[in-house]
């Protein structure tokens, strides 16, 4: 490359700025780890997550919660299904249990699930979206392997996640005393979401939703279609139905537990479940104990930290307790550095 | 048959319609891009493909075009400078006229006109010039760096064409040569013209990029143009070098793909299980019409979905961030008004920008001497006269001496008094010695307008030495052939050559033997220069003459004859005097060497010059001091006596029982050395070697250089003097090869370009010598004490800064990408993704890459005053503290760790999840919301941790980066944005549902407070126990910045009690001959001015560069400092 001959050395100095983002002269806080901040940090925030960790075991522990798993308790049930040819039979299944204890204020029926992995990559991206807009209910894309039935008729809603939909029914009966039965009533709505109920889920625009769907058929495993899923609510039905807005919430883990059911507080029920003997009356129709899976049914209050959550509060205890051990010894390993400078330095 | 080229060039790589498949191939035959292509391959296949396409295009994408960008604005900038040069004019003969014509259009075979100060524009045969017997002077700095002029002379035949257009036209000679070539110094061929064939070489012929000096025309054949000439050919590739920390990030990121490979592998072997146990009745539960998959199929598909999912643990944004960071440092060096040298108005110049934190690691110095350590600037320092010595004796009681009586120069300075009284006295050997300053060289003179007389000198010892002659009265004013025009003492007396003996290497020694008083001057040809003369009567000369004259004629041995007879005259002289030309030494060279010893940098020597200049040089800049225990010397001259020097050499130093071994040995002692042995620190005591160029062949020989680094690199200081540019590269490989250390060469001259480019570092000074070290150069500045501040505060903040940034760098990805593979165990190892795509796909790029870039360019440990004072904290870098493979390790640990309790804390939440609501929030989505947002947080507190400099722009990225995420969260868990794209963004409302749970929120913390207080608990203990020089040197400057603002408490280097000056002389054959043959004359001046004529001419211009350099030469002579003691 050769060189401009005619480099005038101008009057233009070609001195750099000085600037103070040039000569990296920034005003600038230099920050460094002295013990006057770090150990009075350290206690003060193991104080911190002691008092939490107390705080959450005692709210935890206020939670009143019973979890029965009925797969064994009705394993008649449980092997009807496991035959695919039973398909269409009914099962029911009665499982009685007791409550020591009185649930004060809201109390949460939740159905739970062991083993079944929501969140197999296949199986989250086994869905569209645009159909559950209700916008194109023929949009089948992505829901591969569950998209057409074998006479190619779109699913609605296809995919696999609304296929293997939870379809057990559940029914709670208190018994005041061992000849009176009492149907605790339950509410289904206010169980999702609210933007799944009204943003993420749609129903096709029509008067009637059973035609609004016509051009589609019910997933394979589904015993009635969509908009049938609930009889006693007609608003309850087609994609905007409660149970399967929250099934399609899909899990993060492989044990999940969904919330099924609300008590409406009226009645007897008005301020929780009073202590008593109750019982289930389950619809049986969802297998697990073909993949070796299990499930049951949660009753539970819920505090300020939500549901009963143990973990949590062990977890900030103990988290607490090693950030003050560190402090005390870092305090310790401080003051006999600062001695032995001392000792060094005169 | 031959095609060829016209003279455009294309030094560009691209036009507007290849760029894009060029530059895309050469992108792609990177590494690393390549493999993300591949991956964007995988992922299109959606058996496996566990991430959408956009993850990984979004930031290739970004890479390439970030890329392409600036290969567009390089290759830009290189079409505008072709064009430039493409369409510059010159005039050619076409049609028997002299035309205007564009560069480009200039054809092999054209005739071309060139006058004075003009590039060249093709390689041309030269035909005539303005100058008698056609001789013309070129400068070739352009080509290979050096700026003193060379002559070419046009064959005689064709110098007769002289300026006659129609006879030039008329010109057919054919010229058959050689091939094109790069050698800039050879050129074979011949001419066939007129039925005669004349013989062509070098002499004959003009390269491109020369420029036309001192002559006002001349007239040319073209014989190459374009891509065909020299400098064309020798525009190759230049070596790409790379820095320790590439070849280390290399390496770990080979181990990182094993890593990853061995993940995959783990995982798929944990999905080819799970399905063979649970998948396979889940599956036909959940897909009950599918092929029921063989589960080993299974884990391979598995396999590469994990591949693809888990390669963020080697992001691309790696190999973009680092560049990054290094332009930044580079731009810092180019802004640094420290290194800025205002006399030449002379920036430092980060010419490589890739190498910057090598400068942090520097273990060796290979400087060169003249023009490096030395200003390159001479100056007649010290005589002594009839044993009388003048100079500087003691600076502490320097009288300025102005010349008030002549005032050629006022700025000339020169400390005694005495020698100016004892002119003025008319004290007759002092009147002969300056005479015969005035009398003895081969400077030409030059008289400007205005009486102003310039001196063009060969080298800039001569220059100095009839500089001082002139400003002491004696004033040499012009020259012919046959006579030589002093002014003594306001009387002009012109002095009949005789004869000259030339300066040369053997003889180390010039002479001048003219009439009227007949003199003789003789020198030994040192810096210091020893004045002789002796009276010759006619007699005798003329028998001498007699005797030289056969010698001349003599064939087989003219040149030992002629010694011979030059050796006859040159004896029984009168030792008048000794001059003394000092090459001072630059400013701040003792300052910066000595602190540059104290951060543990080794300083080698390597100089062409002689050992006794370069013993000088080493005991003026502190290299060499008088309490060193022992100064080996060696210089033998066969291989078996520089063998016996490095026995004693080692014997000293080791004592006797010591073995030497021989070179049987020799691949042990390698091993050992190789291994990095301790023999040295069992060495006490300061000591230096001193190797001669011949001693040195033989000790760069196989068999002994083992023992040559061994004990060189025991001793305190190495100077190599009398080496060739070949040698010093072969030092510098050696150093570099057995060591396994980071070497820098610092130099200033065409000669020091292979050590430049062999070092891991090459330093070019902007100096007296030309452009060509600066253009081979990975770094520039115009003053060597300028390399303290580039190694010690550059250079170290570079190294600090890209340390740290590799460690967060790897630790973040680990931390990012290792949750994933925890959650493979609780989602049946299907290559499911913990966190949304579009997180994944920012999350490097948009959400983390602002403040690490910031912590990268802009942090300081200490501060740059700091870094000056304290030259130990170089050390870190030499020993590679702080990014080396366990550092990696410890960061990945702490990478991992991080992800275990990004992930283990939530899934201890989640296992059993109710909302405030009583709502079910356990679910995937929110988890992922969960783990991400502790994700950005917790490496947002860690970069806030690690930044140790908090500027204003740290806080806006880091603040900003948590902000952006919170943004760019709630935009893309929107509502509209669903509306509008409901399967890419299924996110709807998560982030305001789960992060409205205080549930979460306490996850968040939990996670945030277990990934961190760790860290800050290890750093604070080892604050306290082993605190670093660094960690001191903070808290220093904390407790200062608190007491009082910052107060300097620079270190005084050492002084010795010896003081030595570096004297200098070229060891170049002289243009004596040239001077006598009158060539160089002009023909109008060759008038007979015989016997004792006192005419004086006007000779106009010589060599107008070199004469400029003289003049700066003389005028800086004021403004610099002289070594002082």
């Amino acid at each position: 490359m050769e060189r401009n001959s005619n480099d005038v050395p101008g009057l233009l100095s070609r001195m750099p700025d000085n600037t103070a983002f040039k000569q990296q002269r920034l005003p600038a806080w230099r920050s460094h780890l002295t013990a006057w901040a770090v150990l009075p940090g350290f206690f003060t925030t193991g104080a911190f997550f002691l008092g939490m960790g107390i705080l959450l075991i005692l709210s935890a522990k206020s939670v009143k919660e019973i979890e029965i798993t009925y797969t064994s308790m009705c394993s008649n049930c449980a092997k009807l299904r496991e035959n695919a040819s039973n398909f269409y039979k009914e099962c029911t299944c009665s499982v009685p249990f007791f409550i020591p204890e009185k649930m004060p204020g809201n109390v949460y029926m939740y159905y739970k699930l062991h083993n079944f992995y929501q969140n197999l990559r296949r199986y989250t991206i086994s869905r569209n979206n645009r159909q559950l807009l209700g916008e194109d209910i023929t949009n089948v894309e992505n829901c591969a392997p569950f998209q057409r039935d074998s006479n190619g008729i779109p699913i609605a809603p296809c995919g696999a996640i609304a296929n293997s939909m939870f379809n057990d029914t559940i029914l709670l009966s208190y018994y005041p005393h061992s000849s009176t039965r009492i149907n605790v009533p339950l509410l289904s709505s206010g169980i999702t979401w609210w933007t799944d109920k009204h943003i993420k889920f749609q129903n096709p625009r029509s008067n009637n939703l059973p035609s609004a769907f016509t051009g589609t058929t019910k997933p394979p495993y589904w015993r009635k279609p969509v908009y049938q899923l609930d009889p006693e609510n007609p608003e309850n039905n087609g994609f905007l139905n409660n149970d399967f807005i929250v099934w399609m919430r899909v899990a993060a883990l492989p044990t999940f537990k969904k919330l099924y059911r609300r008590i409406h507080r009226t009645g007897p029920f008005a301020n929780g479940l009073p202590a008593g003997n109750y019982s289930f009356d389950i619809a049986y129709n969802f297998p697990v104990t073909v993949f070796k899976g299990e499930k049951g049914v949660v009753l539970s209050t819920v505090t300020w930290s939500g549901g009963s959550n143990l973990f949590l509060g062990i977890a900030y205890l103990t988290t607490g307790a090693v950030i003050w051990l560190a402090a005390f010894s870092m305090t310790a390993v401080h003051l006999k550095m600062k001695k032995r400078n001392i000792v060094s330095e005169s | 048959m031959f095609l060829f080229q016209n003279n455009r060039i294309h030094t560009s790589k691209y036009n507007v319609l290849t760029f894009l498949p060029i530059n895309l191939f050469e992108q792609f035959q990177r590494v690393a891009n390549a493999y993300f292509l591949f991956l964007l391959i995988l992922q299109l296949i959606p058996e496996i493909s566990s991430l959408s396409w956009f993850t990984t295009i979004v930031p290739l994408v970004l890479v390439l075009t970030i890329t392409a960008v600036k290969d567009a604005t390089d290759d830009y900038f290189r079409h505008k400078s072709d064009n430039q040069v493409n369409n510059r004019l010159s005039e050619v003969l076409i049609n028997g006229r002299l035309q205007s014509e564009k560069w480009m259009n200039v054809m092999a075979g054209d005739i071309i006109k060139l006058e004075n100060n003009q590039f060249v524009a093709a390689d041309l045969l030269l035909l005539s010039s303005s100058e008698p017997h056609g001789l013309c002077y070129i400068e070739t700095a352009e080509l290979d760096g050096e700026t003193n002029l060379k002559v070419r002379h046009a064959l005689p035949v064709t110098s007769e064409l002289g300026t006659d257009i129609s006879r030039l036209a008329k010109f057919d000679g054919v010229v058959a040569c050689e091939p094109p070539n790069n050698k800039l110094d050879k050129f074979t061929g011949d001419l066939s013209w007129k039925d005669n064939k004349y013989p062509l070489n070098n002499e004959k012929i003009i390269l491109r990029g020369c420029v036309l000096r001192n002559t006002s025309w001349c007239f040319g054949m073209v014989i190459f143009a374009g891509p065909d000439t020299k400098l064309m050919q020798n525009s190759g590739k230049t070596k790409f070098k790379r820095t320790s920390i590439d070849r280390l990030m290399n390496t770990l990121v080979l181990w990182i793909f094993g890593f990853l490979v061995c993940m995959g592998i783990i995982l798929a072997i944990g999905n080819s299980i799970w399905e063979h146990q649970v998948g396979d009745y889940f599956r036909a539960f959940l897909f009950q019409d599918e092929v029921v998959k063989n589960s080993i199929f299974s884990g391979f598909l598995t396999f590469w979905s994990y591949i693809i999912i888990l390669n963020t643990v080697v992001p691309i944004s790696l190999y973009v961030s680092v560049e990054v960071i290094r332009l930044g440092h580079s731009y810092f060096i180019n802004w640094d008004r420290k290194m800025y040298y205002s006399k030449k108005e002379t920036l430092a110049e980060a010419r490589t920008t890739t190498l910057n934190e090598e400068l942090g690691q520097i273990e060796y110095v290979f400087s060169d001497k003249t023009g490096t350590l030395t200003q390159n600037i001479m100056t007649f320092n010290k005589c002594s006269i009839n044993g009388k010595t003048y100079g500087i004796l003691n600076q502490r009681s320097v009288i300025l001496q102005e010349f008030s009586h002549n005032k050629k120069n006022s700025k000339f300075q020169f400390y005694d008094h005495s020698l100016v009284e004892s002119i003025k006295l008319g004290d007759p050997k002092v009147h002969e010695f300056f005479r015969l300053l005035a009398l003895c060289h081969t400077v030409m003179p030059e008289e400007k307008n205005e009486g102003k007389l310039i001196y063009q000198v060969q080298s800039p010892d001569e220059g100095a030495l009839v500089t001082a002659a002139r400003n002491f009265g004696f004033i040499f004013k012009s020259r012919t052939p046959e006579t030589i025009t002093v002014e003594e003492m306001g009387k002009v007396v012109t002095y009949q050559l005789l004869a000259f003996l030339d300066f040369n290497n053997i003889r180390k020694r010039m002479s001048v033997i003219g009439t009227n008083d007949t003199f003789e001057f003789g020198g030994e040809g040192l810096r210091t220069l020893a004045i002789a003369y002796r009276d010759l009567n006619e007699e005798y000369f003329k028998e001498w003459f007699k005797l030289l004259e056969e010698a001349n004629r003599e064939f087989d041995k003219r040149d030992e004859c002629i010694a011979a007879a030059y050796e006859e005259i040159e004896k029984d002289m009168m030792l008048l005097g000794a001059t003394a030309i000092e090459d001072k030494l630059q400013d701040g060279v003792i300052e910066t060497i000595a602190s540059l010893s104290l951060a543990n940098i080794k300083i080698w020597v390597l100089t062409g010059d002689k050992q006794e200049t370069a013993m000088n040089i080493g005991y003026s800049c502190n290299m060499l001091t008088d309490d060193m225990n022992e100064v080996f010397i060696i210089s033998g001259h066969s291989a078996a006596e520089v063998w016996e020097e490095l026995k004693k050499a080692k014997e000293i130093l080791f004592g006797r029982s010591t073995g030497f071994t021989n070179g049987y040995a020799f691949c042990e002692k390698l091993q050992e050395l190789k291994r990095g042995s301790t023999v040295e620190e069992s060495v006490t005591g300061d000591y230096a070697l001193i190797i001669n160029g011949h001693s040195l062949g033989h000790a760069l020989e196989a068999n002994l250089q083992s023992e040559f680094l061994e004990i060189a690199c025991i001793c305190k200081t190495v100077i190599c003097c009398r080496v060739t540019p070949l040698q010093k590269a072969q030092v510098v490989e050696l150093v570099k090869e057995y060591r396994k250390a980071v070497t820098l060469a610092i130099g200033d001259g065409a000669n020091d370009i292979s050590m430049i480019k062999s070092a891991h570092i090459g330093v070019g000074i902007s100096g007296q010598e030309g452009m060509q070290a600066v253009l081979a150069s990975d770094y520039s500045f115009a003053q060597f004490r300028y390399l303290q501040r580039l190694l010690l505060v550059h250079g170290r903040w570079s190294y600090f800064r890209m340390c740290k940034f590799l460690c967060y760098f790897f630790y973040k990805n680990f931390a990012f990408t290792l949750v994933h593979f925890w959650f493979g165990f609780f989602c049946g190892f299907s290559a499911q993704t913990v966190y949304d795509q579009w997180f994944i796909t920012l999350f490097n790029i948009v959400y983390t890459s602002l403040p690490i870039l910031a912590m990268g360019i802009f942090d300081q440990d200490v501060s740059e005053q700091n870094s000056m004072d304290y030259p130990n904290l170089y050390r870190p870098g030499q020993l590679n503290l702080l990014f080396n493979k366990s550092k990696f390790f410890i960061c990945i640990a702490h990478g991992v760790y991080t992800s275990f309790a990004l992930f283990f804390i939530p899934y201890g939440v989640f296992y059993n999840l109710a909302g405030e609501d009583g709502k079910h929030i356990a679910d995937y989505q929110s988890f992922a919301v969960t783990i991400a947002t502790s994700l950005v947080i917790v490496v947002s507190v860690q970069i806030a941790l690690d930044t140790s400099y908090w500027t204003v722009i740290n806080h806006v990225f880091i603040w900003g980066s948590v902000a952006t995420y919170f943004s760019i969260l709630f935009t893309m868990h929107s509502d509209g944005i669903f509306d509008v794209f409901p399967n890419q963004f299924p996110f709807v409302g998560n982030a305001r549902h789960s992060l409205t749970q205080k549930n979460i929120w306490l996850v968040i913390l939990l996670t945030t407070v277990v990934s961190v207080m760790p860290v800050i608990a290890f750093r604070f203990i080892k604050v306290d126990l082993y605190p670093t020089l660094s960690d001191q040197i903070r808290q220093l400057q904390k407790v200062q910045d608190k007491a009082r603002p910052l107060k300097s408490h620079r270190r005084q280097p050492r002084r010795t009690s010896s003081r030595r000056s570096g004297y200098a002389f070229a060891h170049q054959e002289g243009y004596g001959e040239l001077i006598t043959s009158g060539k160089n004359m002009r023909v109008k001046n060759l008038h007979p001015t015989s016997g004792l004529g006192k005419t004086m001419y006007n000779s106009t211009s010589w060599i107008e560069n070199l004469c400029k350099k003289t003049t700066d030469t003389v005028n800086s002579f004021s403004l610099d400092r002289t070594v002082k003691l």
